[in-house]
């Protein structure tokens, strides 16, 4: 069961593609997609379908909303198998997500200690992305966060 | 010994008006030219005396601190420096909520030309450098780094051994929570064929981003977690690091009381160890270097303390010169 027999094509939006099975949730919570609260934004979760490429699959179909390139390079360092596809009228087109070289604001420093932590400075969490180790270290206090643990970290944002 | 040169201090520039928030921040030649003139201000210190008048120190201490902060105002005021700044966090502004970043700015605004911070926070030091306008000196941040006290464990390393290359330091103690076991060890990969030896329980060993940065760097280290087989090590090294074993760390107190006597370095340890072997601490020290040991020519330790107003002299005279 091919998954655009469950859901049609979209004709704006994003579609994030080879997303590891039952792992969309983590992409949801790591891009807070449940703050959106326009009235014509549609999100589709498709769970465990089959993948021509991986076996199996989840895949998220995100209508009349585009998520940033940044937010894709993020969610690509937790699961590197991700395609991210950005529909605008019918025509797609394919961002091939880069891994960046710091993540700011986003992530959540695991140490309780971490200056980045305090409620009361001014103070954004920092941290840099050592690739070969599949990792984030904080720029503050050195804690190392390695990539599939990043989606419990995120940093919610007030509403959008 | 290197030969010890005042002119050094005018002419290596590589540390004015820098910021030193972690041993990583150093090069062997910024560690190099620091031993220089701490061997320069033993031998002459009437030359450093007012070098640096009219300049002001800020020591901001947030976490009780005796030894840094002492030794910082002592460098500070042979140099002729103002020192202002917060020695009691608990009649501080800090203490009516202020937080470090009005802090670090309100201190600047008196005219700080350097601010050494000691703070419980790790990574406080890299956030007040960012707030800062004038150069932050690391007196300590958490359980992260204290620079200071690793460029003063070299010093003491190269005034007893006339070298760092080749040695082969063990760590025993508290590697995990300690700030100085870190910041040396990121220290010595600025050195030859050093190898380290990490002896402790393994709630208490060094901590990963330590080791990476050591892989990274192609030094060798190993990992002992169980002392009973640390006598291999011990015969090896050339300098033991000790650090107190904090019993607020575990969680079970009686796990702590087992530990306590077996990380305790005594006459029995040493006869295992190398004849020569160097007995370094950080100090404060609680029971885990045995009295019995001060009056061998093993304990580095007293020295080391001393030192600390030798390098901190240097230190504050090549980033403010």
């Amino acid at each position: 069961m091919e998954e655009h027999l469950l859901v049609r094509k979209i004709d704006m939006g994003t579609v994030i593609d080879h997303i590891p099975p039952w792992k969309a949730e983590n992409v949801l919570r790591l891009l807070e997609l449940d703050k959106i609260k326009r009235s014509e934004y549609s999100l589709i979760v498709l769970h465990n379908v089959p993948s021509r490429k991986y076996g199996r699959k989840d895949m998220i179909k995100i209508y009349r909303h585009h998520i940033s390139h940044d937010e894709a390079d993020i969610i690509c360092l937790v699961y590197p198998t991700i395609t991210v596809n950005y529909i605008r009228d019918w025509r797609v087109e394919k961002y091939k997500p880069k891994i960046p070289e710091k993540i700011v604001g986003r992530i959540r420093c695991p140490e309780p200690t971490c200056i980045s932590n305090s409620p009361r400075e001014p103070i954004k969490s920092r941290f840099r992305v050592i690739g070969e180790l599949r990792a984030i270290q904080c720029e503050y206090c050195d804690t190392m966060v390695e990539f599939e643990r990043m989606a419990d970290l995120v940093i919610r944002r007030e509403g959008s | 010994m290197l030969e010890p040169r005042y002119g050094e201090i005018l002419q290596y520039n590589n540390l004015r008006g820098k910021d030193i928030i972690s041993a990583r921040d150093l090069s062997r030649e910024d560690l190099e030219a620091i031993f220089r003139v701490a061997d320069s201000y033993e031998e002459n210190p009437s030359t450093y005396r007012d070098l640096l008048k009219g300049k002001t120190v800020a020591l901001i201490f947030v976490e009780p601190s005796t030894r840094t902060y002492h030794s910082f105002e002592k460098a500070s005021r042979i140099l002729g420096c103002e020192v202002i700044g917060i020695r009691d966090p608990s009649i501080s502004s800090m203490a009516k909520g202020e937080n470090l970043y009005d802090t670090i700015k309100m201190i600047e605004s008196y005219g700080a030309d350097l601010i050494v911070l000691r703070h419980p926070s790790r990574g406080a030091a890299l956030y007040a450098a960012e707030i800062s306008r004038v150069p932050v000196i690391n007196g300590g941040d958490g359980s992260r780094e204290h620079p200071t006290q690793a460029i003063l464990d070299l010093y003491t390393i190269y005034r007893k051994r006339g070298s760092i290359d080749g040695l082969r330091i063990g760590f025993l103690g508290d590697l995990r929570f300690s700030r100085t076991v870190s910041s040396l060890s990121y220290a010595l990969t600025l050195f030859r064929d050093v190898e380290i030896y990490y002896i402790a329980p393994p709630m208490l060993q060094i901590r990963r981003e330590v080791e990476v940065y050591l892989e990274l760097r192609g030094v060798k280290y190993t990992k002992i977690t169980d002392i009973g087989s640390a006598a291999n090590a011990l015969r090896n090294i050339d300098v033991l690091y000790v650090t107190r074993l904090q019993k607020e760390r575990f969680p079970d107190p009686g796990e702590y009381e087992k530990l306590r006597g077996a990380y305790t370095v005594t006459p029995e340890i040493l006869r295992i160890a190398r004849s020569d072997v160097g007995i370094m601490h950080p100090l404060p020290r609680v029971d885990e270097l045995s009295p019995e040991l001060d009056g061998t020519p093993n304990a580095w330790y007293f020295d080391q303390a001393r030192w600390g107003v030798n390098v901190r002299v240097a230190l504050i005279s090549l980033i403010l010169g």
